[in-house]
């Protein structure tokens, strides 16, 4: 028996060399302390944590094997809730997809607001009509008895105005569904584009309050059926040279006039 | 089918110009990169963890990481697929670990160890890379090929490996480092 004998052990007794453990690692077949360990080494060895990476390469592959599983649709907002960012975006493209659902209900809600806010100064056709309705605050306008409705939809369908043309008196009703304002502060500008003709700015709308757009006279001849009411995000002070520069983030056709 | 294999590279390469985009802190880019991997990610937490609240914890965890992280992303070493299947199966198998040993009968002793099947185009990474790996793995002997399947897509311990094949922890340490030195080998001829 000599000293080389007792360093004869065999071979699998012996700690595996570096690319065997960075293996061992990848494969996940170490205890927790083991994998705490070698964690350690990745930080501090950049040779080590090549090796970790080869091995990661080689093997990955392997998990084509397992395809993909469906993800439950709570996790998404979750995610998002855990990140600390608002649960419905405020960024334009996350407002633009307002849930379709949700969009019905708030439109439902803004179609009975339109209502009460037309009932101010409109005399009611229907003999039934409750005469409460005329309030004495508001001056009487000999008016169309009703206007139509044009709603301006994002992209999913859901609608972010609603816009009631007054031809006669030139003007346009907008009534926003509240949503926040764009992440990048960018203002919402309304815009009259004429079939084929170009967009003529009808100025800066609100997120968040209805008001009445004054149509200028010589753009009243395009409030018709066919033109399309449509908003871009813009600079905070408007389009520059009234051409649009950003994103249309909602439209409509004008019909029924 | 260099078809496919085109179609795959682009995809892939998509996902890595988005991670780097997340890197910058592009929201959208982040919901993009959680769209396209997000199912992939899942099913590998799901196999490792067997568990729908944890796999679904785990991957949580995996994205609010990758939202912070991303800037670690290195698309010379690796594809972003590469890098966040990594990242979400080094989280599940450390919630592995950190619990108690999973009861043999959970496990299925005789269970079936998927081989490679045909995939979609967009599951499959490269295919060249997948075909080389499933040639080198059929280069060993069945036992070492079957274990290092299993150790990579369940996560299984030395420990685990052992109860469920009924081996001792010894043997299963050798048959699995020998096979991983002559995958290494076959990988790199």
């Amino acid at each position: 028996m000599n000293v080389r004998d007792l360093h004869d052990m065999p071979h699998d007794a012996e700690p595996p060399g570096a690319d065997i453990l960075a293996g061992e690692y990848v494969l996940g077949v170490l205890d927790a302390a083991q994998r705490a360990e070698v964690e350690q080494r990745i930080a501090r060895d950049p040779g080590f944590a090549r090796l970790v990476s080869q091995w990661e390469n080689r093997l990955a592959p392997l998990l084509d094997s397992l395809g993909t599983e469906a993800v439950p649709a709570h996790l998404w907002p979750r995610i998002r809730t855990s990140l600390g960012w608002p649960s419905v975006g405020a960024t334009p493209r996350a407002w633009q997809r307002t849930g379709f659902w949700q969009g019905m209900t708030a439109l439902a809600a803004v179609v009975a607001l339109v209502a009460v806010l037309a009932r101010r100064d409109v005399v009611p056709v229907a003999p039934v009509a409750p005469p409460v309705a005329v309030t004495p605050t508001t001056p009487a306008e000999p008016e169309q008895a009703t206007r139509p409705v044009t709603p301006l939809l994002h992209d999913d369908g859901s609608p972010g105005w609603l816009a009631s043309v007054d031809k006669a008196h030139g003007k346009v009703l907008m009534v926003p569904v509240p949503a926040p304002a764009d992440a990048a502060g960018r203002a919402p500008e309304l815009w009259l584009i004429p079939a084929g003709g170009a967009p003529r700015s009808l100025g800066l709308v609100s997120i968040n309050r209805a008001h009445t757009v004054a149509v200028p006279d010589m753009l009243r001849d395009a409030l018709v059926n066919g033109s399309v009411l449509a908003i871009t995000l813009e600079p905070s002070g408007g389009a520059p040279q009234g051409i649009p520069t950003g994103p249309v983030i909602a439209k409509g056709d004008i019909a029924n006039l | 089918m260099p078809e496919l294999d085109t179609a795959d590279t682009g995809a892939s390469r998509r996902l890595d110009e988005l991670l780097v985009q997340v890197a910058t802190g592009d929201r959208q880019a982040f919901e993009s990169v959680y769209q396209l991997a997000s199912g992939r990610l899942f099913a590998i937490c799901l196999h490792i963890l067997r568990d729908r609240g944890d796999a679904e914890d785990v991957l949580q965890d995996a994205f609010v990481t990758v939202w912070h992280k991303a800037a670690q992303f290195d698309r010379a070493k690796a594809s972003a697929m590469t890098w966040l299947s990594t990242l979400a199966r080094n989280r599940a198998i450390d919630r592995l670990r950190a619990a108690p040993p999973r009861p043999l009968d959970d496990l299925s002793v005789a269970e079936e160890i998927p081989d490679f099947a045909p995939q979609p185009a967009q599951a499959a990474e490269h295919a060249s890379d997948r075909e080389r790996l499933d040639d080198c793995l059929d280069t060993l002997e069945p036992r070492r090929r079957s274990l290092i399947r299993l150790a990579f897509l369940d996560g299984a311990s030395y420990d685990e490996l052992a109860r469920r094949i009924g081996a001792p922890l010894g043997s299963v340490k050798s048959w699995i480092r020998r096979g991983l030195g002559q995958l290494r080998v076959c990988l790199e001829r």
